[in-house]
């Protein structure tokens, strides 16, 4: 884990209690972890708050990003609390700052990277599947077809958006059927991948 | 079932009665090409000199036979209820057993004419699936995510698409289920009372 120049100057001013107190300390930590994993907070910016109302906005500011990084690297990179003290040590942070650090971390840890793993390109994700069985009697040119029918709705999920796409298409009972046997072929080869 | 032919429609086939069995054997072809690949008014010409006959008898006549293929084979209308059917033309028996025995000899392929004709809806064709386990991205280094990636392959009215999709462990399990379900749905007393009773 490598962190650039501004990141560890920022982490340096972190540990320095003339420009950052232990309340804006404990606030920063905070806002940065849910920021992360909530999004930006829409009402008010995280520096309007009057916790870190002493402290200069462009410090606050460059203590913040640095913070943000070394969460989003630390959890990256699957770095236990071992990584993150030395690291934060090299940057001249208190022990109590360190073990502040720490205690946030490795309680969102898990949360950061299930945020990290659903980052970036995938293809749709199927999520749900809806179905209806339709029996197909007859149309304009036909009489006496009487097939069943499924009309099968594939839910999925695209990275970067929230709403859930369909992918629709029909089948009959045969096609259904080898779609299943298929499928039930897939969760076979995965318990068996996941037993080995 | 009876198909009940209109006046216009017999006046066209009335036609036939005039001409020999030989001939209607002919515009049997022809109107059996018809349904195959489309009218040809060519044939239609000729045949009417050879008759010496207006061309549009001819093609009334033709077309006439054609609609009554298509209509009982819709209808999938038996062999007793053809020929009774055709009674009200007062065609010879020859002709009549000519008729039906067309009517015999290509009724699977006209319904499956028809229903080629039909309106399709994007169906199933095929499911291919791989098994993978992503052990690294960008964001996240050192995971261990199993990952079914899927192509499903579907056809519409003969146009081919492909989609890729995915999927985790839980979702499949619970997809398999629910399609499991689906196809169970079928055998159920309620579905097969449907099928028995829409004959």
């Amino acid at each position: 884990m490598e962190l650039s120049a501004e990141v560890q100057e920022g982490l340096q001013l972190c540990g320095d209690s003339a420009q950052i107190s232990d309340s804006a300390f404990n606030f920063l930590l905070k806002a940065a972890c849910n920021t992360l994993l909530h999004g930006r907070q829409r009402d008010r910016g995280v520096l309007d708050d009057p916790s870190v109302s002493q402290s200069d906005p462009s410090v606050l500011k460059q203590v913040f990003a640095s913070l943000t990084t070394l969460f989003l690297e630390a959890a990256k990179h699957n770095a236990d609390s071992t990584n993150t003290s030395s690291l934060l040590e090299d940057s001249k942070m208190s022990p109590d700052r360190i073990e502040a650090f720490n205690n946030v971390y490795m309680s969102n840890k898990i949360e950061l990277q299930s945020v990290l793993s659903s980052t970036g390109s995938g293809f749709p994700h199927v999520v749900d599947v809806d179905w209806r069985l339709d029996y197909y009697m007859k149309n304009n040119h036909l009489d006496h077809v009487n097939e069943p029918t499924y009309l099968v709705t594939l839910k999925t999920e695209e990275p970067g958006s929230s709403q859930l796409k369909d992918v629709q298409f029909a089948c009959t009972v045969e096609q259904l059927q080898d779609m299943v046997g298929k499928l039930k072929d897939a969760c076979k080869s995965m318990e068996k991948a996941s037993q080995s | 079932m009876l198909l009940v032919l209109a006046d216009e429609h017999k006046e066209h086939l009335g036609f036939l009665n005039e001409v020999d069995v030989e001939v209607v054997r002919e515009f049997c072809r022809i109107a059996m090409e018809f349904i195959r690949s489309g009218p040809n008014p060519k044939l239609y010409q000729s045949a009417a000199q050879k008759l010496s006959v207006a061309s549009e008898t001819v093609q009334h006549g033709v077309e006439g036979l054609m609609f009554l293929l298509t209509e009982a084979a819709r209808y999938m209308i038996s062999e007793i209820d053809f020929q009774d059917s055709i009674m009200t033309l007062g065609f010879s028996e020859d002709l009549r057993s000519l008729l039906l025995q067309l009517y015999l000899d290509n009724r699977t392929e006209i319904r499956t004419i028809l229903s080629e004709m039909s309106m399709d809806l994007p169906h199933y064709h095929n499911l291919e699936w791989r098994l993978e386990v992503t052990v690294a991205s960008r964001t996240l280094r050192h995971q261990v995510t199993p990952r079914l990636m899927m192509k499903l392959h579907t056809q519409d009215s003969g146009e081919k698409d492909v989609q890729v999709l995915q999927t985790d462990p839980v979702n499949l399990l619970h997809m398999t289920r629910v399609l499991e379900g689906a196809l169970a749905e079928m055998k159920s007393t309620h579905c097969r009372r449907i099928v028995r009773n829409i004959k």
